[in-house]
């Protein structure tokens, strides 16, 4: 099994920015009335979503999260030796946004900036790679974003999509601690043969954009897209949700001893609530350790983990050392599972764009 | 597993449809309540009770109950 330990390095600080428009479930144009909403809320547990306005990207709600972030630690932007970007809705197809970024932050131009184009298992992954090449020892301040704009790349007349996603960023602070850290443990899982369980089938190379894949169609009842549109497998995606990460978290807890009753905090990707409550419950952790902020910001892929410590852990997390495991899935079909401590962190207000 | 425990359970995940609706002859799709919400109750139950994972498509593919049966007992 591919398994890692990383030491020395903990999280300072986490941030959050959504964007300021709301979207209710209850009131979208897409279904014939309340009722069929109010079906979808109950199974889902997901009654809105924030929206960004088009033009508006991933890494403007970056900007803001990390410059709050920044300000909040009283670290200055000089100060960061690795900035990492994960996300798939980026600015411009070359370069990478974390290239972008790097000048409108002011980073050092010896920073280590990349992006990482991981959808929902992202911010796990994130942690493995930006802990990795900070135990090294030479980076002490990092910052890994986890940032979407899902409402941009999927159709809004696609009523198997619109419900569940949202938009949001997130900044994650690691610093090298020798003293104050203890160690990350990470289990990881792939399953590529149900690449087309969530996907978008034209705009890449195999399938280049062609007036053809711009036209919308009506491909089921109700669901519209484009050819450039993101696909949402409902019924593939359940079904490896509801297999794969129990498993994940299983072998996690297997493979590094975890005591589950010492475990404080199981921060979920924010799927749904009918797919997250059926891991919590295969791994026996108590409903009251599981925060869930999906009633509020709907699946925001990446940024789902970091946005549920933020709004819905502040507190939590800023006293005394937690002990807490992490299982982030989808699009891939790729997961990973974590376990880590996390104390006296600083986190930042949530902004609004 | 029986078709008539199948049944049942398959059943157990309709709120609205009269249990005697249900056969191996039923044509599930095209019941009133079917949805795509029920198609995901379906998979988890089948997880639950007989620990297979169905793909989307072999619900697209099922045109009965029995249909669906079948396709399970296959993965057992």
């Amino acid at each position: 099994m591919s398994q890692l330990t990383i030491n020395n390095v903990r999280i300072a600080g986490m941030s959050a920015c959504v964007p300021a428009t709301v979207e209710e479930n209850l009131n979208l144009p897409i279904y014939k009335d309340q009722s069929e909403a109010l079906k979808v809320i109950a199974s889902t547990g997901i009654e809105r979503h924030h929206k960004v306005e088009t033009g508006t990207t991933a890494s403007d709600l970056t900007m803001k999260a990390v410059e709050k972030l920044l300000e909040d630690l009283g670290w200055q932007s000089q100060d960061i030796d690795c900035f990492a970007y994960v996300c798939t809705s980026r600015d411009y197809i070359a370069p990478q946004t974390a290239c972008v970024l790097q000048d409108r932050l002011k980073l050092r131009s010896d920073c280590c900036v990349f992006d990482l184009p991981f959808g929902c298992s992202g911010w796990v992954y994130g942690m493995s790679i930006v802990g990795s090449l900070m135990s090294h020892g030479t980076f002490k301040r990092a910052i890994l974003v986890a940032a979407e704009t899902n409402t941009q790349n999927r159709n809004p007349l696609d009523t198997t999509v619109r419900p569940l996603f949202g938009d949001a960023a997130t900044a994650t602070a690691l610093e090298f601690d020798g003293q104050r850290s203890r160690p990350m443990n990470f289990m990881f899982g792939v399953d590529g043969s149900g690449f087309q369980a969530v996907w978008a089938p034209y705009g890449g190379m195999r399938n280049p954009v062609t007036p053809e894949a711009l036209q919308e169609q009506e491909v089921s009842p109700g669901v519209f897209r484009r050819g450039v549109d993101m696909v949402v497998n409902g019924m593939d995606v359940f079904g490896f949700a509801i297999k794969r990460p129990p498993q994940s978290l299983k072998d996690l807890i297997a493979t590094f001893n975890i005591d589950v009753e010492t475990v404080d905090l199981l921060l979920l990707h924010q799927a749904n609530k009918f797919i997250d409550e059926k891991i919590r419950k295969s791994v026996k952790i108590p409903a009251e350790k599981t925060p869930y902020c999906l009633e509020e910001y709907g699946n925001v892929t990446s940024a789902s983990i970091p946005l549920t410590m933020v709004s819905r852990c502040r507190e939590t997390l800023a006293g005394e050392e937690k002990h807490c495991l992490a299982c982030g899935f989808g699009v891939g079909l790729a997961w990973a599972s974590m376990e880590f401590y996390a104390g006296d962190v600083k986190i930042s207000d949530m902004v609004t764009y | 597993m029986s078709i008539t425990e199948f049944i049942e359970n398959f059943a157990d995940q309709f709120d609205e449809t009269d249990v005697t609706s249900f056969t191996p002859e039923t044509k599930f799709k095209q019941l009133d309540e079917w949805s795509s919400l029920t198609a995901l109750s379906i998979i988890a139950m089948v997880d639950d009770e007989y620990d297979v994972i169905i793909k989307g498509n072999d619900i697209l593919n099922s045109e009965t109950i029995q249909d669906l049966f079948d396709i399970i007992e296959k993965q057992q």
